[in-house]
């Protein structure tokens, strides 16, 4: 029981260690945010290129098709690249290599980014499987209207390629939210990294270590309960 | 009003339809019919471009539809269509169905549109289904409020593709009966249908396509009451 508060009281108290901690969380939400808004972006764009490619088969003429074609292949190129390298390796790329004159404070900018490139490819498989499971006949529908393929996409399929890509979304976030734990190998002081720091001036590990998984269970806990309550609002309109 | 000259379409190897040459003047009710696999779907859908032509040509108030340099999405805006599955937007409200395609158009104000909406339901003899959502309504409902979302961007001609044949029976009746009197206000209809009592009775002009190609065509008394071709009258024996 002594150790205990020991332990607390040396991890937390102590020249007021609980600030790296605290400093950390609001860090890692800002990455994970800030992340998740650019993955989504570049995801639902990624995927209606690919979409649009796909449902042009057996009509390959003009210059429409040719450009979308390009943009197909940088696509896929995107895809392959980003889901088949660690995304530690892509931070540290981005870090060291592409932003070497970047200043420090601009590090929170660059892992944002080099985490939402790495999240918007899973996400744009993910859309795309979402776009692909609305029935053709909503497109038609759409397009018999009037609407161009953009128009159709926004208004007629994507709205409901949402609800049913939800959990998937949700599942996509979690990750994100704790793959940002590896922000430390680049300096950020992030969750992770704050409780690495606070180990580092009281030699003990257990305390640090062991709070920051409850912080990152109780994260978690708290962004599946949200996502629950969204989904059971978007859901509303099918007990209608 | 649409001129259709030799007009094909292959999927892959298989030749669904093999040179088409038809006109459809304005004000006419043209009803096609046939067996299945006849290409008479295929043929409806290729008029407002749902399908590519491989090859042929089809002009609709003068404009080539098939040069690839052609406006499509503003000719089928004056193209309503109406399918066999209603294809109804099942996450936006009766009301939101009807005005989208004005309001995205920038044709009309959300109010003007939702004015309209409301003047075509109750044309439809829905007016107080506005703010329903799709799936609540019946199959003959749902189909009569697609009928009114294709007239909302005042097409100047209207396409049917099977518009009965996925409802229950009791419910055709309702359907055909604002379809008839959308011709009795002289709208031009082109109608794939396997109603004969309809094609007999509302359309000025019956097609009869087999294996890809119109293989006999007249007015409805002389086509119904003394069939040249041995396959149609083949047909008729069977449906009649």
């Amino acid at each position: 029981m002594e150790w205990l508060m020991d332990q607390l009281v040396q991890t937390f108290v102590t020249d007021d260690r609980w600030r790296y901690f605290a400093r950390g969380v609001a860090t890692t939400l800002e990455v994970t945010c800030l992340a998740l808004v650019l993955g989504t972006i570049i995801g639902v764009l990624v995927a209606v290129v690919r979409s649009a490619h796909d449902s042009q088969r057996g009509n390959k003429k003009g210059l429409g098709h040719a450009v979308l074609g390009v943009l197909d292949w940088v696509c896929k190129l995107y895809l392959t690249v980003i889901r088949g390298t660690p995304s530690t390796v892509q931070l540290l790329i981005m870090w060291f290599i592409v932003f070497q004159w970047a200043r420090d404070n601009m590090m929170l900018w660059v892992a944002s980014l080099s985490f939402g490139i790495n999240s918007g490819a899973y996400v744009a498989e993910i859309v795309r499987s979402g776009i692909m499971s609305i029935d053709l006949g909503q497109t038609e529908a759409g397009r018999s209207l009037g609407l161009n393929y953009v128009q159709t996409m926004r208004y007629i399929v994507i709205p409901q390629a949402i609800k049913n890509i939800l959990p998937a979304l949700g599942n996509e976030l979690i990750t994100l939210l704790k793959e940002t734990s590896v922000c430390g190998f680049i300096g950020l002081a992030d969750l992770t990294k704050g409780a690495m720091i606070v180990q580092s001036r009281t030699y003990a590990p257990y305390m640090p270590y062991i709070s920051i998984a409850v912080i990152y269970l109780v994260l978690v806990l708290a962004l599946t309960g949200l996502l629950n309550l969204l989904e059971r609002r978007l859901r509303a309109s099918d007990r209608r | 009003m649409i001129d259709v000259k030799n007009l094909t379409k292959s999927f892959g190897g298989h030749k669904v339809l093999a040179g088409i040459n038809e006109h459809i003047f304005k004000g006419e009710k043209v009803a096609v019919i046939g067996p299945s696999g006849s290409g008479k779907s295929t043929f409806l859908r290729c008029l407002n471009l749902l399908e590519r032509p491989t090859g042929g040509t089809i002009t609709f108030e003068g404009v080539d539809i098939t040069d690839p340099k052609t406006d499509i999405n503003r000719l089928r805006s004056r193209m309503g269509m109406v399918f066999q599955q209603f294809n109804l937007f099942p996450h936006l409200s009766v009301l939101e169905n009807i005005r989208l395609a004005p309001v995205k158009l920038k044709r009309m104000d959300k109010d003007q549109a939702g004015e309209k909406a409301l003047e075509l339901l109750r044309r439809v003899g829905l007016p107080d289904k506005a703010d329903a959502y799709p799936k609540q309504l019946s199959g003959g409902q749902q189909q009569r409020i697609a009928i009114a979302r294709a007239l909302a961007m005042n097409p100047d001609v209207m396409l049917f593709d099977e518009p009965t044949s996925a409802l229950d029976p009791e419910m055709v009746g309702e359907v055909l009966e604002i379809m008839k009197e959308l011709a009795q206000e002289g709208m031009t209809m082109v109608v794939v249908t396997h109603e004969m009592g309809f094609a007999r009775s509302v359309a000025t002009r019956v097609l009869f396509m087999d294996q890809g190609d119109i293989a006999e065509q007249g007015k409805p008394e002389d086509f119904f009451g003394s069939p040249q071709n041995p396959r149609l009258r083949e047909f008729l024996s069977k449906v009649l």
